[in-house]
């Protein structure tokens, strides 16, 4: 019993899963009360860049898929949307730090911010092609923005929480 | 390394895939993707709980620091608003049951006779494309999908997806939502004066007759104005008794003539209404997001019902396959945007909920038979 939970610690994407739970609660009581401009601020999208820019393309597509779906499954839109965006913007992200010569602080900003205003655009897209109809306005291009400054602020302690979390299992000698 | 990036674009792949397959399971409506929501809702609203005890410190500083003006002024106008309800809400109660009354004698179908449920609201949709809020009473309350919500002013949405404890509901405002409403035309009330020789001290006799919505007051003297043989505002056909003398004055002021103890040549007669009844028009409610009012398309123009009026209310139309059930309030026509042809007007529909403020909701335990499953 012991050996499993100790397996299940060990995993990065079970650490992973843990760190989205508290993330989702706090998206789904603070932030959904705390609407700056009307916005509803996504930390979800900030956790699923975060992974990216901390562990690459890769990392960021399995764990922007895994926070998606957990987004998804206390939204009423259809389960896999929010997963499948998130997947794009963790790769997008991760795809576009490989790039970074000797990345600094203020380029993962950057990047983070840039990633989540992209989210804020696929999102609503992937919601009009599942049938979707009225979530396609020149209201997205005030939600990208004021997504993108809140998760700027925000992207360097998630990064380093990711980094953590995601962190290859130390072999014990 | 190519063999590496292989396995990696592979995962990638199959996460789209696997995207892919869910979605088309959902849209299915698949029995597998509603039992993990609902599991994964009972393992996750114990630390959603514990997060919003934990955060609410945070919301109440930024509500206190971002809402204190409007709620300062929002609690002096509903301080006036609570003192004028107050008033008219004793005769609206005589009104509504004897409205009750007239439907249950005559068979047809009331709100009253409809078993309900009260919630409160509990959050909000963390998403910035969904109009949707929770509620905490669920299917153990007897709530399904598609059960009409309202809230003390009026219609509020619908329940979409209903949990053991809980249920979603989307507002009226969200782009997915639809429904069958009917627009009562209520013509503006006019009040004409027509002064003729007569008895009073001056020699002038004058006839007042006012057109309401509901009711008509006709004078004694029954006058003709514009169209000869036909009074505005008259339930039956009549005949002049007194024709418009030249002269005759025309005021629209509104002023209907005073009652006097012993003058009953002044004294108005009400007639209960008849042709002159509101005109309906029936037309779909769709919504448009929260930043934008929702519209009414019609479903076919009559020109019968002639020009809407800004303030007219729309209510739930009701029938076999409506989403509510009929004569539930969903607000007032704000604009009307005309349009060329055999196109009817579509009109803005100002809702009389506040959807921004939802706080306690009556769920109609009503479920359309558009909504029960198959």
């Amino acid at each position: 019993m012991i050996d499993v939970l100790v397996a299940f610690s060990e995993n990065r994407y079970s650490r992973l899963v843990l760190i989205a739970l508290l993330f989702l609660a706090l998206q789904t009581t603070v932030f959904s009360e705390m609407r700056p401009f009307g916005v509803s601020l996504q930390v979800m999208v900030l956790l699923a860049v975060s992974s990216g820019l901390a562990r690459g393309s890769h990392t960021g597509a399995i764990a922007g898929f895994i926070v998606g779906l957990m987004y998804d499954m206390v939204l009423t839109t259809p389960l896999g949307l929010s997963a499948a965006v998130f997947a794009i913007i963790g790769y997008l992200s991760g795809f576009v730090h490989s790039f970074v010569h000797e990345s600094t602080w203020w380029s993962r900003v950057l990047l983070g911010s840039i990633a989540s205003a992209v989210g804020m655009f696929l999102l609503p897209i992937a919601f009009t092609v599942t049938g979707a109809t009225g979530v396609l306005t020149t209201n997205v291009f005030k939600i990208a923005i004021v997504v993108a400054v809140f998760n700027a602020m925000f992207s360097v302690p998630a990064e380093l929480l990711c980094r953590w979390a995601l962190r290859e299992p130390t072999v014990v000698r | 390394m190519a063999g590496n990036s292989f396995t990696r674009r592979r995962a990638v792949l199959l996460l789209g895939l696997t995207s892919v397959l869910l979605i088309t399971l959902d849209l299915r409506g698949s029995a597998i993707v509603d039992a993990s929501r609902s599991a994964f809702g009972v393992l996750f609203r114990p630390i959603e709980s514990a997060t919003k005890v934990v955060t609410k410190p945070l919301q109440t500083a930024w509500s206190a620091i971002t809402h204190y003006d409007s709620v300062v002024n929002e609690n002096r106008r509903l301080k006036d608003l609570v003192a004028f309800n107050q008033g008219s809400m004793i005769a609206a109660i005589a009104s509504v049951r004897e409205a009750q009354e007239l439907l249950a004698l005559n068979g047809l179908p009331t709100l009253a006779g409809i078993p309900s449920c009260t919630a409160q609201v509990v959050g909000q949709s963390p998403s910035n494309y969904a109009q949707t809020v929770e509620i905490n009473q669920g299917t153990e309350c007897g709530i399904k999908a598609g059960m009409p919500v309202l809230n003390a002013a009026g219609l509020v949405g619908k329940v979409t997806h209903a949990y053991n404890k809980r249920a979603v509901v989307m507002l009226l405002t969200d782009p997915g939502y639809s429904l069958a409403v009917k627009v009562v035309n209520a013509p503006p009330p006019t009040t004409t004066t027509v002064t003729s020789p007569g008895s009073n001290p001056s020699g002038v006799e004058t006839t007042t007759t006012t057109t309401t919505p509901t009711t008509t007051t006709v004078p004694r003297t029954t006058t003709t104005l514009g169209i000869s043989g036909f009074t505005p505002g008259a339930t039956t056909p009549t005949t002049p008794t007194t024709a418009p003398t030249a002269g005759a004055v025309t005021t629209p002021t509104g002023t209907a003539g005073v009652n006097q103890p012993g003058q009953v040549t002044r004294s108005p007669i009400t007639v209960p209404a008849g042709i002159d009844l509101p005109l309906r028009e029936t037309g779909v409610l769709e919504g448009r997001g929260l930043s934008k009012l929702p519209i009414v398309r019609f479903v076919e123009n009559q020109p019968r019902f002639g020009a809407v009026n800004i303030g007219s209310p729309v209510i739930s139309a009701g029938g076999a396959i409506s989403l509510a059930p009929p004569d539930i309030v969903v607000g007032t026509v704000s604009k009307v945007v005309n349009r060329t042809g055999t196109l009817g007007p579509i009109l803005e529909v100002k809702l009389l909920a506040d959807l921004n403020n939802l706080n306690f909701v009556r769920i109609l335990l009503y479920q359309p038979l558009t909504e029960r499953p198959r």
